[in-house]
């Protein structure tokens, strides 16, 4: 065994966890780590973010990325506070991470010290796990079980509190991956008499509705997906964070489900006679009023998280399983079949979509550009191969509707929180962990601008982001429900916003503006032809609105398109 | 809605700190609100047994039961209704009994409601209780007239039948 500090011990364990970047921000708490990590700096990548914020949403995109937990690396206090946000973000989208916070010497915690905050009792209930650390000996231990625990199961945030004293002290270091804990062994096989009547229900279905969730992306069952879609002739829809995991043109694929969803998906799911749900938890955005939601089906519900099954929709058939073990069970267990006249029922709806909402939306003729326009040309032009990484908002749910992502992990947003902010910094986790792709922030004016510092960790680390500001001067997603539900009485919703192109070169992150339709073509060439981080600010409608839409209360079948 | 009820939930945790938090947390978030409970420790040392007394429907307690589960340092839960379980409650009354005559009166009731006299001064009796919520309900409410000084119990403590 090595004796070593528990600083060097803390290195040693994110080493033997197969860590190779950190997010952090420094500060007293937590000096002896980063003192240690300044001997560490060519096996460890640190990137310095501007607010500990940011730490938490890079590490969240490189998690997304990776399937791998992200770590962040932060002082007490304060710094641990700003991480908040993120880390409930992680919680609600089950994103793995590890976040290390300093804290005060274990002798002074409860006295009020300078920087103590009691970040354990604050992130109870937004991790998946926490632990404060008051020993060196500890260290191995718990980073093992904090890792286990963050990338397993249905992943999730874990916070390590590590008081000065514990970073100090020597230790003996020797460390072993996956503890067993008895409290904690996610099932992961499916149970084979619910497969069986599973595959009976589908066998013997003629509506069958796949929904696919962020647990198919999770479980890398994007292939299994796909082979029971194709053998059953299974129509599917996503949620917003299941986006990516088929592709967008496949003829199986009929969009997004829920508020902003498509019109097809949203009416059809209450006439299926058999939903298969995957890695999804009818989360009220994309359930509508509960109470009028797919009645009429059989429910298959397969998730990892046993708390899911019958929390918001009864099933019928509840499956605890990995949803890559569970599909690759049924799949094995379901007859070739076809449902054409069913699958024809969406693009009928597909159609009317199209004429009442998305051809004048992605080709108007006049008039602003509008942000349909220039998210499908970014769509075109990347052959939809980039990542899209969006904020919060109108923007948000136009990229999720026309980027057509051909390429698995390809649309990251903050679906479950719904965190403004979280895009900038995320894109940064994102392209960090995956260089060799294209990774587009796609971020509404307002969103930018709570995030906005992290041009300057773009800039230092040379991480060739590129953002696009879909800049409609109004926080548009409030203004769209001021106008629809609240008399159009827009209070507090117009920006005046600063000169984004200044303030991105400000930062020395290139940039340009596109405010006519003739510009935007080759601006958004010129932004894709960069090798370098670069921004591009294109000025859109002011008061365009997204539709379909399925008011709040309102049951999926109420959908509107206008 | 199905039928309110009273649950008992019992909790198999590793005793580690900050679970009763981590428990506590849990039906603060799902807003219900915990009736009694009671901690101890099992008969292998690291771990410890939460008995739980809730006010729900079934849903809900299945709910919250499915989401303890969650809480890394938890190894089981149960929830039973009081059909599945022998149980008890202990209770101390220090009751004001300040002539013989109300004395005397204590003393009738405590031997009528199978109670115990377990410390006695000048001007009052402690009687000691242990069984069901309701009868130690009842017997509280036989002795309030005398003047009740003090009044504790213990939360739940239960077995499965
Ligand atoms: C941190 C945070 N604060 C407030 C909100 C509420 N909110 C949701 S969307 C939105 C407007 C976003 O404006 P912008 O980024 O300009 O996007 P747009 O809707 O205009 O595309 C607001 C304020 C939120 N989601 N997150
Ligand atoms: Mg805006």
């Amino acid at each position: 065994m090595k004796k070593m500090t528990g600083s060097q011990a803390v290195m040693e364990s994110l080493l033997q966890e197969g860590v190779d970047t950190i997010f952090g921000y420094p500060g007293g708490a937590i000096m002896p780590v980063y003192n240690a990590l300044y001997d560490y700096r060519d096996k460890i990548r640190h990137i310095l973010v501007r607010h500990e914020q940011g730490a938490g949403h890079a590490a969240e995109g490189y998690a997304r990325m990776t399937g791998k937990p992200g770590v962040a690396l932060v002082t007490s206090g304060p710094g641990a506070t700003n991480l908040v946000t993120a880390i409930a973000d992680a919680m609600l989208d089950s994103v793995p991470m590890v976040c290390i916070t300093g804290q005060v010497l274990a002798s002074l915690l409860g006295s009020d010290a300078f920087q103590e905050a009691d970040v354990v009792g604050i992130t109870t209930p937004i991790t998946k796990w926490n632990y404060q650390i008051t020993k060196a000996s500890e260290i191995p231990e718990v980073f093992a079980k904090a890792f286990h625990i963050a990338g397993t199961g249905r992943p999730g945030p874990v916070l390590l509190d590590i008081t000065k004293n514990a970073q100090i002290e020597m230790m003996e270091f020797s460390y072993k991956k996956a503890p067993q804990i008895v409290g904690y062994q996610p099932n992961t096989a499916p149970n084979d008499r619910q497969i069986a009547i599973a595959a009976q229900l589908l066998n013997n279905a003629e509506r069958p509705f796949m929904l696919i969730g962020h647990g198919v992306l999770i479980a890398k069952a994007e292939k299994a997906v796909k082979e029971i879609a194709e053998k059953a002739g299974i129509p599917v829809g996503s949620t917003l964070l299941g986006l990516s995991a088929l592709p967008a043109d496949h003829p199986l694929f009929v969009g997004m489900l829920g508020m902003h969803g498509n019109y097809g998906p949203n009416v059809l799911t209450n006439q299926a006679d058999v939903i298969l749900a995957v890695g999804m938890r009818f989360d009220d955005r994309v359930t509508g009023r509960l109470s009028d939601y797919a009645k009429q089906a059989k429910i298959i519900h397969i998730d990892i998280d046993p708390a899911e099954l019958n929390k918001n929709v009864l099933s019928d058939v509840p499956i605890v399983a990995d949803a890559k073990e569970a599909l690759t069970a049924l799949v094995a267990k379901i007859k070739k079949n076809a449902h054409k006249k069913w699958v024809e029922q969406f693009r009928a709806f597909d159609k009317e979509e199209f004429e009442k909402v998305i051809r004048h939306e992605t080709h108007p003729e006049e008039g602003e550009i509008t942000m349909a326009e220039a998210v499908a040309m970014l769509s075109k032009k990347t052959k939809g191969e980039a990542v899209v990484v969006s904020d919060v908002g109108q923007h948000q749910m136009i990229a999720a509707r026309y980027y057509k992502p051909e390429k698995t992990d390809s649309y990251i947003t903050s679906g479950g929180l719904g965190t403004m902010g979280f895009a900038l910094p995320a894109a940064i986790g994102a392209k960090v962990a995956a260089p060799e792709r294209e990774v587009i922030a796609i971020i509404g004016d307002g969103s930018f601008q709570m995030n906005i510092q992290e041009l300057a960790t773009l800039a230092q680390d040379d991480i060739a982001v590129k953002i696009i500001i879909l800049n409609n001067n109004y926080l548009g997603m409030v203004r769209q429900w001021q106008q629809l539900f609240f008399d159009k009485r827009y209070s507090f919703v117009d920006l005046k916003n600063p000169d984004f192109v200044a303030v991105s070169r400000g930062f020395y992150v290139d940039a340009e503006k596109a405010n006519k339709r003739e510009q935007l073509s080759k601006a958004l060439d010129r932004l894709l032809a960069s090798t370098k981080p670069a921004l591009l600010e294109i000025v859109v409608k002011k008061e365009g609105n997204i539709f379909p839409m399925v008011p709040t209360g309102a049951s999926v079948e109420e959908v509107r398109l206008e | 809605m199905d039928e309110i009820k009273l649950y008992t939930i019992i909790i198999f945790t590793e005793n580690k700190p900050g679970v009763l938090y981590r428990i506590a947390d849990m039906f603060l978030k799902r807003k219900i609100n915990i009736e009694s409970l009671t901690v101890s420790e099992i008969e292998s040392q690291e771990m410890s047994r939460f008995t739980i007394r809730v006010k729900g429907d079934h849903l809900a307690v299945e709910k919250i039961t499915k989401q303890l589960y969650k809480i890394i340092e938890v190894v089981k839960v149960l929830e039973k209704t009081d059909e599945a379980l022998v149980f008890k409650e202990l209770a101390l009354i220090k009751v004001a009994t300040s002539n013989a005559e109300k004395m005397r009166g204590v003393e009738d009731i405590v031997r009528m409601a199978k109670a115990e006299i377990v410390a006695v001064g000048s001007t009052y009796l402690v009687i000691e209780k242990a069984g069901s919520e309701e009868d130690i309900d009842s017997l509280y409410a036989l002795l309030k007239p005398f003047g009740i000084k003090e009044y504790v119990r213990s939360g739940r403590i239960a077995i499965l039948k």
